[in-house]
């Protein structure tokens, strides 16, 4: 039980965290940085996607309301990634995990497996993100550039969030 | 254990967009582009949503409009053939002269017409066929032109006002002097007024119209407008008038034929 307790423990850190980087580490207009799809993502399987749901609406309204950002922002994005988080993770680790509610990590199931479920719930929530903030303002090109940047920054920190949140990874 | 997996789907589903509802509304009003940009994407849904609901509305109540249509349909027929029959009487009407009075009007278009020698003559493409009878009168709107005096079958012959012998009993004005007037012998719209008495006062420029004495015409057709003026005898005035028809262009024409002219000649020659 005490991974569990440390996880939620990790999590409303990293929120705390996610806050400080909205606020102090937005560097340019064309990268968006945001480790909640990740946090998300390595909520433990045991927690229902409803549950999981509402851990993401909150995480994501708590993080628009202490950052500078437009209330309701992330909540909106992260909230497919919480949907679909079970799919994403039945289709690249497999549906044994789901069954046992195993937790995953780099180690069990292979880096490049956790990668491409990472990446994929990162390019839900920047996709969604990405096209309210700009509420059709932006044009195709500046949200392509936005997107392929942010893309590759959150990738890279989704890397260091799951091998933080998962179980078998935390020393 | 379907069943619950179907009821989690539906809980998921539920859950998710209450809340994605929830979070784009607060982002709705949270951000001034995002308002505008949502409300434009609200509006879209809503109007696709309701047009479509509305399709759905129209296609169950097709019957009760196939209904209506076809009681619409029923009260067109008939009202359809209410002004079948009313245009049939009209054509056959038309098949008869106009009426107006004690005068029977029918149209007709000249078939040939002299206007260059002593005697001319008009003749029209309406004979005995069409209701055509001697001694009916030759008018336009704006002048009466001749008189009918031989009939075939569809064609009639007439005397031109252009004629030495052809006098028409006219009247200056409304309530005026009345006289007969006459082909000047020379113009194509030139007369000469007759017989005016005098002391009568008149200017150049007042119309001349039939007098309705005669029982060719009827009265009130404008004839023309009078000219110059000389006295004739020391007793009477001839005056020039100008008429309104040109013989020249002239080419529909109407038929008038008094139907108790054969009454008044009776009278006439008791």
């Amino acid at each position: 039980m005490k991974t569990e307790q440390n996880f939620w423990l990790l999590y409303f850190l990293l929120v705390i965290a996610q806050s400080v980087i909205s606020n102090y580490f937005q560097f340019s207009p064309y990268s968006v940085i945001s480790i909640l799809p990740a946090m998300v993502m390595c909520i433990p399987l045991q927690t229902g996607t409803s549950v999981c749901m509402i851990i993401a609406f909150a995480s994501g309204l708590g993080i628009d309301f202490l950052s500078e950002g437009v209330t309701g922002l992330n909540a909106a994005a992260v909230l497919p990634v919480a949907l679909t988080r079970k799919q994403l993770i039945r289709s690249f680790l497999g549906e044994d995990i789901i069954a046992r509610q195993d937790s995953f990590s780099f180690q069990k199931n292979g880096a490049s497996k956790v990668m491409l479920a990472m990446s994929t719930a990162v390019m839900i929530f920047l996709v969604i993100y990405i096209i309210l903030d700009g509420a059709g303002t932006r044009p195709l090109w500046f949200n392509a550039a936005r997107f392929g940047i942010s893309m590759a920054v959150n990738v890279l920190l989704a890397a260091i969030i799951t091998r933080v949140l998962t179980t078998d990874d935390r020393r | 254990m379907q069943k619950k997996g179907a009821i989690s789907y539906v809980i998921n589903a539920a859950i998710f967009i209450l809340l994605e509802v929830a979070a784009l509304n607060m982002l709705r009003y949270g951000g001034r582009m995002q308002n505008l940009w949502l409300s434009k994407g609200f509006h879209a849904v809503m109007a696709t949503v309701w047009g479509g609901t509305q399709d759905i509305a129209h296609y169950f109540s097709l019957k009760k409009t196939n209904d209506e249509l076809a009681l619409e349909n029923t009260i067109l027929r008939a009202r359809l053939a209410q002004l079948e029959s009313v245009v049939a009487d009209s054509l056959i009407m038309s098949r008869q002269p106009d009426m107006a009075g004690n005068f029977r009007y029918i149209p007709a278009t000249i078939a040939k017409i002299s206007n260059n020698s002593e005697h001319n003559y008009i003749i029209i493409d309406k004979g005995s066929d069409d209701g055509i009878h001697q001694g009916s009168g030759l008018i336009t709107w704006t002048g009466a032109i001749g008189i009918v005096d031989a009939v075939g079958r569809k064609y009639s012959y007439a005397r031109s006002f252009k004629n030495h012998d052809m006098s028409i009993s006219t009247r200056i004005g409304k309530e005026g002097p009345v006289g007969p007037m006459t082909w000047d012998g020379h113009s194509s719209n030139g007369a000469v007024l007759r017989e005016i008495p005098h002391h009568v006062e008149f200017s150049p420029g007042d119309t001349v119209y039939t007098s309705g004495f005669s029982s060719i015409f009827p009265a009130g057709i404008p004839l023309g407008t009078i000219g110059e003026s000389r006295i004739v005898n020391g007793a009477t005035y001839d005056i020039k008038i100008r008429l309104f028809e040109d013989f020249k262009s002239v080419r529909y024409i109407t038929v008038v034929e008094n139907t108790g002219k054969d009454e008044i000649e009776e009278l006439e020659n008791r």
